[in-house]
């Protein structure tokens, strides 16, 4: 039968309030480690499609004012900010990132191996987004800061890497440019997509499935 | 950082760990003496959060040590939830609220790693390696056994379930009922005295399901192993089992006793209630209002325009036995499909060889054989929906519109495929985007979900609905906008006799109307009622060559390749200028060719390994141009800094795709946990992820083809395209977060959540070849850095 039905919420929760990983912290079950796993997997793919799509839009945007390419760049901060909202452990943010970037290395993409540097560096920033909250908010606000976090470091890695011939105001400016579209991009459209998928049952095992739930209950 | 220190305290039945002593005192059967595996579940409840009604609620239940159980019940019982509640596996993958206690032989449940042995519906779903060897092996490396002793363990098990494949096998080779086999083998390995069986032949062909039902047979003689099994269709389990209860649907136990005695007592009432009980004459399906199917919307629609299904008119009926007009042609179809393997090279198998079936108007058409002979690869070849390599099928080139007009198609797996919010939007889909009459349609859909008892949920969110549901409400919306046919793979499986009646009742009523119908399916009830049967054998696929000649990288761990990888990294940044980094890159050309060359051993070159770099990369090059036009167009039109920039790329990518393709997702957990001392758990969920990633191409595949059928496909516009890059986002990572769950269990069912300490399958050994590539690899770097210091 339908799952559909109305639940008592079994904690009283105050509004806007995240519900948390069950303690310890760091008693990662099976089921976190498998779901952060897979879901770095489907972003890896993701990941490596969009490498082969944003050649044009990127361009066009470059043509307008360079450091715009950072809005392109964006979407790659997403698998950090989603991991660390659905399993709520320290450390989940930075391993999705972590194993997309494996995955969109396997098939041979625009930059090779150098995407687990960028992985790590993006994964760690979303990551200090979730720790300086003390791994106690996992709302809007939460999102949004560890979507704009996870850009610096990677910014600032890409100034050596892809963008040495430009003069420091253009890497300021990729930089604050990067950092805004990650927290719209990588955090709002992160919150979103989880919303939706434990708005669909899919995260039923989690904190996000839980609020859904408990959202629901009279 | 991702240890899991505190597992090991964890009682996995959090709510029973703390309540319950094992119920002690009781009269012990004959049997139960000096024996293990004895069950006693007490005053179990379990409610999952977002139900109102509790799922099982004050179950009690002993089941002695080496009995067999065989628990049945109607859809929604709560058969599978007590089968994980047996197994303390409640919790891995949901939550909820649970009370009263289950324990084997007194311990809690789950607490012991292994104790219990737990045997998926969908095979390969508790899959967690590549190979056979290292599959099985999975439970004693999580128990800490000794390497040494690892071998012997592994191949008594596979003995055990007469699985004689040598242990390299790649899991992925094995038919659905060997895959089967190695899950009791992989539940043997940790010599459990409880063996738990969810529905295990329900998605097997006849001669695959006796097998698993022989070995599960021989393992409990054996072993003397108390056995429960969930099944729907009760029959070929009679003989096995001493003992069946069943669950009504509130979860209560309404039978229970010698399994011959209970259906000649409750076997009329048991099939009312749906169950499949042996014996019973086949259920009939429901025949539906003679309105139900009524003018053809579609046919009126393209009336007039061209003809939608062009080859179809080349075959001629003469040519084959059937009667009805043809609707849909696959002819001497042969498909191949290919995979990848280590190196980047992919070997062709064939899905599908020679093979011929026909949609006719009118007409039932199933399609049987055992898993793995191509019986849902023909299907997407009746849709036009898969590239053929020989034999002709419907054309493949029509617009998504033409092709939801002429035929639906339900997928094995709907749950994915869901684009709407209720269960009637989800209904109407295929008939708004075609843009048909509102009202006759709604009237239809509304029809049609009360036949297969859907109505009264018409406004819930379908991505909620159960399994079998889900299937019931994809066969409706494949049908309201009546289509000339319908190809659904496995419609019935998981329906018990009510609603099979009612799915096969659509189905039939569609069918009367002109509809061609053709399933692929293992239902024996089904293929009696079919006007043709196409029957298809595994095709034999040429043995592969076997290769001795390897690339010398080949000879290279994981570890060595990937440090190889971003050692490029500094090479690139550190060139001054295009002259030195074309220097640079070619140092690294020529450690390429000497790298991809092979030495000694004989037979056959790998062949296009030059062309695999090359096409490996075309990503980079198209982001070296770009990254050059942005220079030039910024740096005053300098083309030497453009140039720089465009070798920059170069250097960093150019090593990738050389070494990465070498990266065995196996190999690399081995050296990340022994080489490197990472947290054991973390690794082994990223292998057991990265093994999976083959399988996402064919989820892919899946969305898309389902969109394009269901008339949603090819529209242009940003709107339409962020629907279908949302639409596959969210597919995708349904269907992995589904996997992820599923797994997670069979996982903790092999003492996976407790595994901190574990040990290794295979060594992680560092060889020559490993510092080789390492110190090859930085001569570039060198070269750059030195370069960029002057010294150069």
């Amino acid at each position: 039968m339908s799952t559909n039905t109305k639940a008592q919420a079994s904690v009283p929760l105050g509004r806007g309030r995240s519900i948390l990983a069950t303690r310890p912290l760091m008693g990662w079950r099976t089921v976190d480690l498998l779901t952060v796993a897979f879901l770095g997997v489907a972003f890896g793919i993701l990941y490596w499609a969009w490498a082969l799509a944003y050649q044009a839009p990127s361009n066009g945007l470059a043509a307008i004012f360079p450091p715009l390419q950072g809005i392109t760049g964006a979407p790659w901060l997403m698998a950090g900010v989603v991991g660390g909202l659905v399993v709520r452990r320290p450390g989940a943010a930075l391993f999705c990132e972590l194993i997309a970037a494996v995955v969109e290395a396997i098939p041979g993409s625009t930059w090779g191996a150098a995407t687990l540097v960028s992985g790590a560096l993006q994964g760690l920033g979303a990551e200090i987004g979730f720790a300086v909250l003390g791994y106690a908010a996992f709302g809007l606000g939460a999102a949004v800061l560890a979507g704009a976090l996870s850009a610096p470091l990677e910014a600032i890695y890409e100034w050596s890497a892809y963008w040495t011939d430009w003069g420091m105001g253009y890497k300021v400016a990729y930089a604050v440019i990067l950092t805004a579209a990650g927290a719209v991009i990588a955090g709002g459209v992160g919150w979103l997509l989880t919303r939706a998928l434990a708005a669909g049952g899919a995260l039923n095992a989690f904190p996000p499935g839980q609020e859904v739930r408990e959202a629901r209950a009279v | 950082m991702l240890s899991d220190v505190s597992s090991a305290s964890r009682g996995w039945v959090s709510g029973a760990a703390v309540t319950g002593e094992p119920a002690g005192g009781r009269a012990a059967e004959a049997w139960d003496v000096g024996a293990a595996g004895r069950v006693v579940v007490e005053g179990l409840r379990w409610r999952p959060f977002g139900r109102r009604e509790p799922v099982l609620d004050g179950l009690h239940l002993t089941i002695p040590a080496g009995q067999r159980v065989l628990l049945a019940g109607p859809s929604g019982s709560g058969k599978s939830t007590l089968l994980r509640a047996l197994g303390g596996l409640l919790e891995v993958a949901d939550a909820g609220e649970l009370s009263g206690t289950v324990t084997i032989d007194g311990v809690v449940a789950g607490s012991r790693p292994g104790a219990v042995g737990l045997v998926l519906q969908e095979p390969g779903a508790g899959i967690v390696a590549a190979t056979v060897g290292r599959d099985v092996a999975f439970g004693p490396e999580n128990v800490g056994l000794p390497r040494t002793e690892m071998p012997a363990r592994v191949d008594a098990a596979l003995a055990a379930v007469r699985l004689g494949k040598p242990l390299d096998t790649p899991t992925g080779a094995l038919s659905g009922g060997q895959t089967q086999r190695l899950a009791i083998a992989g539940a043997l390995a940790l010599e459990p005295s409880v063996l738990l069986l969810d529905e295990p032949t329900a998605m097997l062909d006849p001669d695959n399901a006796a097998a698993v039902r022989a070995t599960v047979e021989e393992v409990a003689d054996r072993h003397h192993l108390t056995t429960v099994v969930v099944e729907h269709v009760l029959g070929p389990w009679v003989d096995f089992a001493d003992r069946l209860l069943v669950l009504d649907a509130g979860g209560q136990i309404v039978a229970d006793g010698p399994p011959r005695d209970v259906l000649a007592e409750h076997g009329d009432s048991l099939a009312a209630q749906g169950i499949w009980v042996p014996g019973a004459a086949a259920p009939t399906p429901v025949p539906l209002p003679r309105t139900a199917f009524g003018s053809d919307l579609t046919m009126e629609k393209s009336a007039g325009s061209r003809d939608i299904s062009p080859d179809v008119r080349h075959f001629s009926v003469t040519a084959d036995p059937g009667q009805g007009a043809p609707v849909l042609a696959a002819e001497h179809v042969r498909v191949e499909r290919r995979e990848s393997l280590l190196g980047g090279e992919t070997r062709a198998t064939l899905a599908l060889e020679d093979a011929t079936a026909y949609g006719r108007s009118g007409e039932l058409t199933a399609i049987v054989g055992p898993s793995g002979s191509g019986k849902s690869t023909l299907l997407l070849a009746l849709a036009g929906l898969i590239p053929t390599v020989a034999g002709r099928t419907t054309d493949r080139g029509l617009s998504s519109p033409d092709l939801a007009r002429l035929l639906a198609w339900v997928p094995q797996w709907s749950s994915s495929t869901i684009v709407a919010r209720t269960v009637l939007d989800e209904a109407l889909v295929t008939s708004r985007a075609l843009g048909l009459d509102e009202a006759v349609c709604r009237a239809r859909a509304e029809t049609l979900l009360r036949a297969v008892g859907l109505w009264d949920l018409r406004n819930a969110d379908p991505r909620h609905l159960s399994g079998g549901e889900q299937r019931r409400l994809a066969v409706v919306g494949a049908l309201v906008h009546q289509p000339r046919a319908l190809l659904a793979d496995e419609p019935t499986v998981g329906q018990d006799r009510l609603t099979w009646a009612s799915v096969m009742g659509v189905v039939e009523a569609y069918r009367e109307t002109g509809g061609a119908v053709v399933v692929s399916t293992h239902d024996q009830a089904v293929v009696d009622r079919a006007h043709a049967v196409v029957r298809l054998a595994t095709p034999d696929s040429p043995p592969p060559e076997p290769i001795s000649r390897r690339p010398l990288v080949s000879r290279a761990g994981p570890l060595s390749l990937l440090a190889g990888a971003l050692l490029s990294i500094p090479a690139g940044i550190a060139s001054p200028g295009w002259r030195w980094s074309l220097v640079v890159l070619a140092v690294q050309a020529v450690l390429a060719v000497v790298g991809l060359s092979t030495v000694g051993g004989e037979g056959g070159r790998p062949a296009g390994r030059i062309k695999r770099v090359a096409l490996r990369m075309v990503p980079g090059l198209i982001g070296s141009l770009s990254v050059g036009w942005s220079t030039w167009l910024l740096g005053g039109h300098d083309l030497g800094l453009a140039a720089t920039g465009v070798l920059r790329v170069l250097v960093i990518v150019f090593p990738s795709a050389v070494l990465v393709p070498y990266v065995d997702p196996d190999a690399l957990g081995d050296q990340l946990a022994q080489r490197l001392h990472l947290p054991a758990r973390p690794v082994v969920a990223m292998s057991a992820a990265l093994q999976r990633l083959h399988t996402f191409g064919a989820i892919r595949a899946e969305i898309t083809g389902s969109r394009r059928v269901r008339g949603l496909g090819g529209r242009r516009g940003p709107g339409a395209i962020a629907a279908a890059l949302s639409a596959l986002t969210i597919g995708l990572l349904v269907r992995s977060l589904g996997a992820a769950a599923e797994l997670a269990v069979a996982m903790d069912a092999r003492g996976f959540a407790t595994a901190t300490r574990r040990t290794w399958w295979a060594s992680a050994p560092w060889r020559t070849a490993d510092t080789v590539v390492v110190i090859s690899a930085a001569v570039p770097a060198l070269v750059a850095v030195l370069a960029a210091a002057g010294v150069l």
